[in-house]
């Protein structure tokens, strides 16, 4: 047990330099450092040092990048700040041990992610009521989810059990069109559910067709719903096998019995 | 940035000093109120090393640009989220940077297109240095990476410039996991040391 503790902490290194491959590993580390000190400060340090070899690298940038990053800025919402827990005390997560460590994450992956939130957190009317009582801006953020969670776990008994189970995985990733796809993963039930934002809109006749891509064979996963301003609703993917990863690729209507193009999405699935 | 806008010239004098750290960190508390001038003036000091990294990492220019302006929007959308208890303004940009440059080459098919763009996997040479005015940075940082040994170094540069996992960095240099892995960890601590970071 020690060598194993010792092993992760030269990870530090590794790490700082997001040369971790995602998967159990990574996972393992990100566990160990919320936990040791003297790592998180030496990742701290190292991060530091990447930071000058960033600014070391510094190019110019084209010119006519700014112009288009402002313009970008000047039409897109920023995030809220993540409230902290001394206004939303951790018994109102009790059931989803996980929404600590998803709001950290939540960031990355914007309003997919606030879907996803809002389906996990809003488990009885009765817990919703308490937060409401407590912050009025998430009671405001709850509302807009509210309806849309009550019709999908309705309907979706599956989507309800993995967003409320115990011990899940959260991940995320860019498709190479832009746009991104999260996932909450629960490996001990080798199912999954994946949602998307700001995928490309595509031509009448094509769809987004999901795909476990495994090292002997490729299953269908479904199709991805039509997106409602840039999301897409969550899907359930059942029957994950190790090695299998999560691909995204564009088919004709009505979906491909194997992928016919290039996936524009391939995240390993830690199982 | 506009000369009139009172806002950005107010943060104009942060760029005066070469990094100031703690003056970007006030920038983004700004740009994080919804301050488009900050972000215009953070913009213009972050641009610069976002689209470096992710250039180094990628090197397709139109690949780099589209990183680079996501990070940039990004940045935007979730300076609420920056938290100066965990390490500084410039450290959260490029780290977004970095991460969002490796994401793209851990995607299949832009790894396959980088492969076929260039199947080097040498330091990266320095076309993109050339039309870079000489920096304080680039200078400190190189006499520091000369400082180590050649494997530290070797791993360091391939796995931060290259975007290469450890476990491809071992595969590169033919040396084992375990060893791989410490040397870069011994790199980095004096890197740390060479470059004084606290």
């Amino acid at each position: 047990m020690r060598f194993f503790r010792q092993d992760l902490h030269t990870l530090a290194g590794a790490y700082a330099l997001d040369a971790l491959e995602p998967g159990s590993e990574l996972t393992r580390f990100n566990r160990h450092l919320s936990r040791c000190q003297s790592c998180a400060s030496e990742v701290r340090g190292f991060r530091e040092v990447a930071t000058a070899m960033a600014f070391a690298a510094t190019t110019e940038p084209p010119a006519e990048m700014r112009d288009q990053v402002l313009a970008a800025v000047a039409r897109t919402r920023q995030l809220p700040p993540e409230i902290r827990t001394h206004v939303r005390p951790r018994r109102t997560w009790g059931a989803a041990p996980w929404i600590p460590w998803l709001s950290g994450a939540i960031a990355t992956a914007g309003i997919v992610l606030a879907v996803l939130f809002g389906f996990a957190q809003a488990h009885t009317q009765n817990e919703l009521n308490q937060v409401r009582a407590q912050n009025q801006a998430l009671a405001a953020a709850q509302a807009r989810v509210q309806t849309a969670l009550n019709q999908a776990r309705e309907h979706d008994q599956a989507l309800a059990e993995i967003l409320g189970a115990p011990h899940v995985t959260l991940l995320s990733q860019r498709t190479t069109k832009g746009g991104v796809a999260v996932v909450v993963l629960d490996a001990a039930k080798r199912q999954l559910v994946v949602a998307t934002s700001g995928l490309p809109a595509l031509p009448a006749g094509k769809v987004y067709q999901l795909w476990l891509i495994g090292p002997v064979r490729i299953v269908s996963a479904g199709l991805l719903p039509t997106a409602q301003a840039g999301v897409t609703t969550p899907v359930v993917a059942t029957g994950i096998v190790k090695g299998d990863k999560l691909g995204l690729t564009v088919e004709p209507a009505g979906g491909s019995k194997q992928p016919t193009t290039v996936p524009i999405l391939a995240l390993p699935l830690p199982v | 940035m506009n000369p009139n806008d009172s806002d950005a010239s107010r943060f104009r004098s942060a760029t005066a000093d070469r990094r100031g750290e703690r003056d970007l960190d006030d920038l983004l508390i700004h740009v994080a109120r919804g301050d488009q001038a900050a972000f215009e003036a953070l913009y213009d000091r972050m641009a610069g090393p976002v689209y470096g990294v992710i250039r180094r990492v990628l090197r397709d220019p139109s690949q780099s640009e589209e990183v680079a302006q996501e990070v940039l929007l990004e940045v935007w959308r979730t300076a609420a989220r920056f938290d100066p208890a965990m390490g500084g303004a410039a450290t959260w940009v490029t780290t977004i940077a970095h991460r969002r440059a490796i994401d793209r080459i851990r995607s299949t098919t832009a790894a396959a297109e980088r492969e076929h763009k260039s199947a080097d996997v040498s330091p990266p040479h320095d076309e993109v240095a050339e039309a870079v005015e000489a920096s304080l940075d680039r200078e400190r940082v190189r006499r520091c990476l000369e400082s180590l040994t050649e494997i530290q170094r070797e791993s360091i540069t391939l796995a931060y410039y290259g975007g290469h996992s450890y476990r491809q960095v071992a595969e590169l240099l033919q040396v084992g996991l375990g060893a791989i892995k410490t040397r870069i960890r011994d790199g980095l601590i004096r890197l740390r040391d060479c470059l004084g970071v606290s």
